[in-house]
This record gives C-alpha cells, sequence and structure tokens, in this order.
C-alpha cells in the first residue's frame, strides 16, 4: 500500500456509539458523530453539510439563497446547509449519492451565518477546494481560519440529480420519494424502499450516469480532511476512519476519550485496507488513463486538467 | 492698500507645489500662493487622480450591477458607494425596501465608518505630539504608549470589518446589498456576534476618542510645531474658513423617496475646476526639507485649472463642507471650527458609530424578510440617495428605465471638500497645508470626475449634470 491512501497518522474501523445517529446514518455514523461532538464540546459552532430539499424549504434561514426553486419537489436533491444543533445534524444524515456544493456556502458560513469555527464535510475534490481556499483566500477573506474541522469522505464518483433520478426511477423501477436508503457496496448500486423492497443494480449499468467532471480525479480516500472516512474496508455498519491532520487527530482523540465511538483495529476486520487500496488504485489508475486521454482531446488543444 | 502695495503685494508671492500629498486615500497635489511670511493667500488642492469613468461605464448597465461598479471606485469607503448607488437605483424605480434590510444597511454603514475613523486614526497621528514632550508620534513604533494605541486602532477596525463582513456579506465592496433589499438576513447567532463585538468596540472606541482628543487638544495649543526640522508658527485659526455645511442625516442619509428629504437636488450645482482654481504658475518657492524628498521644484510649471480631475459641487451656490463637523453641527450643535474641530468631530463619532449599531441591532428582526416583494423597471424618472460616508455626504443620482440605467452621476464626499478645503487653506502657513487637508480625511480617487481633453488641453466634453 503506497500514496494511493495519502498521509494518516492512524486508520481504524468504527462506529457510533450513539443508537439514535446509527439509525439515521449511512453506516457507522462518524460524520454525525463527531459533528455532534464537536458542536458540543465547542470545536465547531457550526456545520456544513448536505441535508435533503425538504429540511431546506422548512428551514429557508438555514440554507443559501440562491436560484434553485424550492417549491419544486425534489426528494433526495441534496442541498448544503449550516446546522447549529444535533437535530439538525441527525435531520441532514446519511448518503445522498448526488452532488452537494458544499463548499458554496463556507463563505457565508463565517458571513450572516456568523460562525466562527466552521465544521465542513464534503468528498475528496470538496477537501481540495477547501484547502486551496485556505492557501490562496481569493474571495475568501477571514474564510481559511476559521475553517475548525474538514470531514472528508471517500468518493469513487458522484452523480447529477438528474442521474440518480434515472438510476432509481427508471432502472430500479421505485419512486423517489419511496426510497428509504442508497448505497453502493460489494460491487453494486443498492435501493431500499421503505416498503421493505431491495434493488440492487450492477455498477456497469451506472457508470454511464457518473458525472463526467469526475474521472480525472485521483484521491479516493479524501487526502486533504482532517479526518476522512468511508465504509469501504469495514464490515456492514461500521467505517473505515483516517485521522490524517493534527486538528483531526485531536479531535479523534478527544471524542475517543469521551466514548463516542466503538473501535476495531482495522488490520482484524475483513475485507480491511486491502479493499482500500485496492479501490483506490483501481479509481486512479482508472482516471489517470482519462487524464492522459483528455490530453491530446480535440483538435491542437487539450481539455484542462487539473492534475498535470 | 493703494495700487502699488497691491502690484507689491502680488509679485512677492510665491508659488510653492506640494505633490503629491501623502498618508491620505488616492493622489492629490497642494498649489499655494504664498507671501514673505510663507503664509498662504490662495491654496489650491486638487485631485490629479486618473479619471475612473464609472459614471459613463454605468450606462447600459442594469441597477443591480451599477452599485458593484460604484464601489469599487475606491476601497475606502465602497459601503458608502454601494449604499448610495442601491438607494439611488430605489428612489429611481421607486421601490420601498422592508426595515429589516434598512436595518442592516445601517449597521453596514456603521461598520464602515468605525474602521475608517481608525484608519484615519492611523494616517494624522504622525502630525501630532505625544501630549507635554517634544516627541512627534510614530503609530509604528514599538514603544508605548503608542504600542497600545496602534493596536487598540487594529482592533477597532477589525471589529468595523467583522461587523460589516456579518451585515454585508463582505467588509470591503459588500455583496448583500441588493436593489429591492438584501440578499440575506443574518442568523440569530451572527446578531448576537455583531452586538458582542459592538459591545467590545465601544469601550475601544471611549478610550481612543479620549486618547485622541486629548493629542489634537494638546497640538493646538502649542504656538510652533516641527515640520521637516522647520519651525512654524501654528496659527489658533489653523483650517477656518466660512463656507457652509452640508449633512443630511447624523449617521445613515436620505433620498428622494422621503417626504421631508434633507438634500435638494434643485440647490446642488456643478461647476468646472477652472472657474475655481488658478491658472498657469511657475514654481518659485522650493524647499527640499519638507517630509518626504521636499517640495515641487522651482521652475516647474503648474496649472490646476486643466490638471485637477474633479468637478466642484456648489449647494446654494457655495462650496460647502462635508464630513463629520457638518454632521455634528448640523444634528448636534457642535460649535469648534477649523482643522482642530474637524478632527475632534471625527473622534466623536467613533462611539456614535457603536451606539447606533446597537440601536440597530436591537431593531433587527433575524427572521424578518429583507428584500422588496415586488420591484419595479423604473419609467425614466429621476431619483437619488444620499449616504454619509464617514467622510461626508455621498450623493447619488441615478435614472433607471426599463431596468436600464441611463444616467448616473457620484457626488462623493472628497468632491464637496475641495474647494472648500481650498479656502481654508488661505491664513495658514504653507507647511501646515497638508495638517488642514488631513483634516477633511480626503478620499480622492472616488472624487474623481469625466473630464475629457484632446491634444491641446482643451476640454471636449465633460458629464454635468442632465
Amino acid at each position: 500500500m503506497g500514496a494511493e491512501l495519502g498521509k494518516y497518522k492512524t486508520c481504524v474501523s468504527a462506529r457510533s456509539t450513539d443508537k439514535e445517529i446509527l439509525k439515521h446514518a449511512q453506516d457507522g455514523g462518524i460524520v454525525t458523530s463527531l459533528f455532534g461532538f464537536a458542536l458540543d464540546e465547542g470545536i465547531i459552532d457550526g456545520a456544513i453539510v448536505a441535508a435533503t430539499k425538504e429540511f431546506a424549504h422548512k428551514h429557508p434561514e438555514k440554507a443559501m439563497m440562491d436560484n434553485s426553486n424550492m417549491e419544486f419537489h425534489e426528494p433526495w436533491r441534496p442541498i448544503p446547509v449550516v446546522i447549529t444543533t444535533k437535530a439538525d445534524l441527525l435531520a441532514a444524515a446519511g448518503t445522498k449519492y448526488n452532488l452537494s456544493p458544499n463548499v458554496s456556502l463556507i463563505k457565508e458560513a463565517t458571513r450572516s451565518f456568523g460562525l466562527d469555527k466552521v465544521g465542513i464535510v464534503g468528498t475528496p475534490c470538496q477537501m481540495q477546494a477547501i484547502r486551496k481556499g485556505q492557501l490562496y483566500p481569493i474571495g475568501l477573506r477571514d474564510v481559511g481560519a476559521s475553517i475548525a474541522l474538514a470531514l472528508g469522505i471517500f468518493c469513487m464518483e458522484n452523480f447529477p440529480y438528474q442521474s440518480i433520478l434515472q438510476l432509481v426511477e427508471d432502472h430500479a423501477a421505485m419512486k423517489m420519494e419511496a426510497v428509504k436508503k442508497m448505497e453502493i457496496g460489494k460491487g453494486k448500486f443498492w435501493v431500499y424502499g421503505k416498503r421493505g423492497q431491495v434493488v440492487q443494480l450492477p455498477l456497469k449499468v451506472t457508470h454511464k450516469y457518473e458525472q463526467p467532471g469526475c474521472h480525472v480525479c485521483l484521491d479516493y480516500v479524501a487526502n486533504l480532511g482532517d479526518i476522512s472516512t468511508g465504509s469501504v474496508g469495514s464490515p456492514d455498519g461500521w467505517s473505515t476512519v483516517f485521522v490524517r491532520s493534527k486538528i483531526g487527530d485531536s479531535v479523534w482523540a478527544k471524542a475517543m476519550a469521551a466514548g463516542c465511538f466503538e473501535t476495531q483495529p482495522i488490520e482484524k476486520v475483513k475485507p480491511g485496507l486491502e479493499m482500500v487500496s485496492k479501490l483506490a488504485n483501481e479509481k486512479i489508475t482508472k482516471n489517470k488513463a482519462t487524464v492522459e486521454s483528455r490530453k491530446t482531446f480535440g483538435v491542437g488543444k487539450g481539455l484542462r486538467i487539473p492534475y498535470i | 492698500m493703494n495700487n502699488s502695495t497691491l502690484n507689491e503685494a502680488i509679485i512677492l508671492s510665491k508659488v510653492v507645489e506640494i505633490s503629491p500629498t501623502t498618508r491620505h486615500e488616492g493622489h492629490s497635489k497642494l498649489v499655494l500662493k504664498v507671501n514673505d511670511a510663507g503664509i498662504i493667500e490662495t491654496g489650491n488642492w486638487c485631485s490629479i487622480t486618473p479619471v475612473r469613468g464609472v459614471e459613463k461605464l454605468a450606462v447600459g448597465k442594469t441597477p443591480e450591477q451599477v452599485p458593484k461598479i460604484a464601489s469599487r471606485v475606491c476601497g475606502i469607503c465602497p459601503i458608502a458607494h454601494t449604499i448610495a448607488a442601491t438607494e439611488a437605483m430605489e428612489a429611481s424605480i421607486k421601490c420601498e425596501i422592508p426595515k429589516d434590510a434598512l436595518m442592516l444597511r445601517h449597521i453596514l454603514q456603521l461598520a464602515n465608518r468605525l474602521h475608517s475613523i481608525a484608519l484615519h486614526d492611523i494616517l494624522i497621528l504622525p502630525d501630532f505630539y505625544i501630549p507635554g514632550t517634544e516627541t512627534k508620534i510614530n503609530p509604528f513604533t514599538p514603544e508605548e504608549p503608542v504600542r497600545s494605541v496602534a493596536k487598540r486602532i487594529q482592533r477597532l477596525r477589525e471589529i468595523g470589518q467583522t461587523i460589516g463582513q456579518i451585515s454585508g456579506g463582505e467588509c470591503i465592496h459588500p455583496s448583500n446589498t441588493r436593489v429591492g433589499g438584501m440578499y440575506r438576513n443574518v442568523s440569530e447567532q451572527a446578531k448576537h456576534k455583531m452586538y458582542d463585538l459592538a459591545k467590545e468596540g465601544l469601550v475601544l472606541a471611549h478610550q481612543q476618542a479620549d486618547f485622541m482628543i486629548a493629542v489634537i487638544r494638546s497640538y493646538h495649543k502649542r504656538d510652533f510645531v516641527d515640520v521637516g526640522g522647520m519651525k512654524v508658527a501654528l496659527p489658533k485659526d489653523l483650517g477656518y474658513h466660512n463656507q457652509g455645511y452640508l449633512a443630511t442625516h447624523a449617521f445613515y442619509g436620505t433620498s428622494s423617496q422621503e417626504e421631508h428629504p434633507t438634500w435638494d437636488l434643485n440647490r446642488f450645482k456643478d461647476t468646472r475646476p477652472w472657474d475655481w482654481y488658478m491658472g498657469e504658475m511657475t514654481v518659485d518657492l522650493e524647499e527640499p526639507r519638507y517630509p518626504v524628498g521636499g517640495t515641487t521644484k522651482i521652475g516647474t510649471k503648474v496649472n490646476p485649472q486643466m490638471e485637477a480631475c474633479t468637478s466642484i459641487p456648489l449647494y446654494d451656490g457655495q462650496p460647502v463642507e462635508v464630513g463629520p463637523r457638518a454632521r455634528l453641527v448640523t444634528f448636534k450643535k457642535f460649535d469648534e471650527k477649523g482643522t482642530r474641530g474637524q478632527n475632534i468631530a471625527r473622534e466623536m463619532e467613533y462611539q456614535d458609530c457603536c451606539y447606533e449599531m446597537m440601536d440597530s441591532l436591537d431593531e433587527l428582526n433575524t427572521s424578518g424578510k429583507v428584500l422588496a416583494d415586488y420591484i419595479p423597471q423604473g419609467d425614466g424618472s429621476i431619483g437619488w440617495a444620499t449616504n454619509e460616508a464617514p467622510r461626508g455626504c455621498d450623493a447619488h443620482i441615478a435614472r433607471v428605465k426599463n431596468w436600464k440605467v441611463q444616467y448616473f452621476n457620484m457626488l462623493v464626499p472628497t468632491t464637496w471638500n475641495f474647494a472648500t478645503c481650498s479656502k481654508a487653506l488661505e491664513g495658514a502657513p504653507w507647511q501646515l497645508a497638508e495638517v488642514v487637508m488631513r483634516g477633511y480625511d480626503p478620499c480622492v480617487s472616488c472624487a474623481t470626475h469625466m473630464i475629457v481633453l484632446d491634444e491641446d488641453n482643451k476640454l471636449v466634453a465633460q458629464k454635468l449634470i442632465q
């Protein structure tokens, strides 16, 4: 295992000890628990998370005022919101499998939301944006220093909302409102219905619905998060956690001391780090090929490539 | 005085030029005709900042773009420009904004003033002495007592800018003001943060104002001051003038939408600099000791009439003074005159900023709406709004038709003050001309207007009120 997992201080398999969180969470409830703990401890005074459109509609003061038509019913459409309480955090828990522009709120969080210490969760690309914003704060005056905790989540690729709509409503033949949970695991896209039905789609089907921009990304495990987490590598209901930065280390140690998580050594669990490494390498190899092909794409000019 | 002595006096007066003037925003110069004793007979203070042309850029743009462009004219009081331009658009299209939006604008405006006064303190401090000593103040020295003053100034600026950031999205070039209100209301948490900061600022503002007023008073009690090693007699009426004052509100502004506006477009007239400034002359007094780097070399040709990049706005046919003293004279019966009065008035506004901010925060309902339900497209009628920028009344005039700006004009604070200050220079020793000028807290770049000259320096076009 090499650079594909990024730099990290510790890696464990963990899950929340809070049953209420586990009920709402995607896997081990790591992000929800960490933010909940950080809010309680005053490490952050608010966090930017992906909530549902219904939540944003109910609490417009917590969301970005943009042009999205709030009256237009779109279940499972993620909307970034700033939450300051545990109750809101639970309402926003769980993965939505489509694009949530969390970084768009980072400046406003320090402005009209009045936050001094912001927590943010995001995919690897969003972590890169956050770190870039901290290094080169153009248009982000005073924002960098306010980012107190950045949690990264593993990401192979992401889907636009229309893709998820197509996958669920056409391929899985389920109404969006009737979906309880979506998941990608064991090489399949799983859709769980509220009535108990389970549909699995082979990932081969979902590939064409991916966002093309994701195919140049060479980061699977959110290398730039303070802490990054995802289900891959750990048993069902557990999450793999990489503690990466000093901030991450201190928050994780405090959360452990407070009994927020139960952990198992990553070496002891199946499928373990080998699986994470394998998928990370798969993503990197596959996307490097796209990057290479883009170099000569078009007539006499290549497409913009962020990694070369 | 018979004719021969009059002629002698004219012959005896010398011309000295201080260019560029320092420790203020923008690029300006002083051309002074002085007598034998070095006392200014005629003073011309002119902007030589290149023309921005914002008023031309605005034509044809949409009303929401123009305040953003207008704001870019300068980074010291962009908030005043944004608010005045936005409200001029609203006045033209006749759009009433919700109360909470107005409260947010009040807070934004005061935050800007708080940080601007603090900045001005840093700029004028080197003119003054530590009271009771012969040591001039260097605000950047690591030694006490100046060090803690500098730190206090920095904190006050930080407080002002942070409050501006929260209420307006950005402390320089605020992004949240919109035609019709504000982009969004603040959260309850943000309101508390602003309140806490205003409270902290109030304590510091009291301390800072006390310190500055003591320093200013002790300076003006002196008989002589030192300028670049020259011992200069300090007149007790430094900076006195007999022009009127113009202030439209104790801290905010007015607009043509109001039932009883405190400014009248019909009493205003724009004139050209060559009606007011001196013509071509040759510099015949040079002082290499004058800080920094001496005055302009003897033999240099100067022509304030043609070099000045401003227009001269008149109110009731006369140049007027705008700024903190004008506000305090108009609304709070302040009666100190001259440069001393100006600087003290500015310091007295420190605490007012924080008090007003807290009052506005008390009034602010964080769940209230901040955008008007209906925003008209504009029928082409003239609308104007004034905003009391830190350095004076900033009046913007606009005409919007079918959501396009047809006409836009900015009468910014320092434009008003140029001619007034030129009058105030008379009777002062020329070495103190910059002290008088700094009393106006000049912000020159936005004062620069649209004048087009051809190759022979002949005027071919000028932006006048249409």
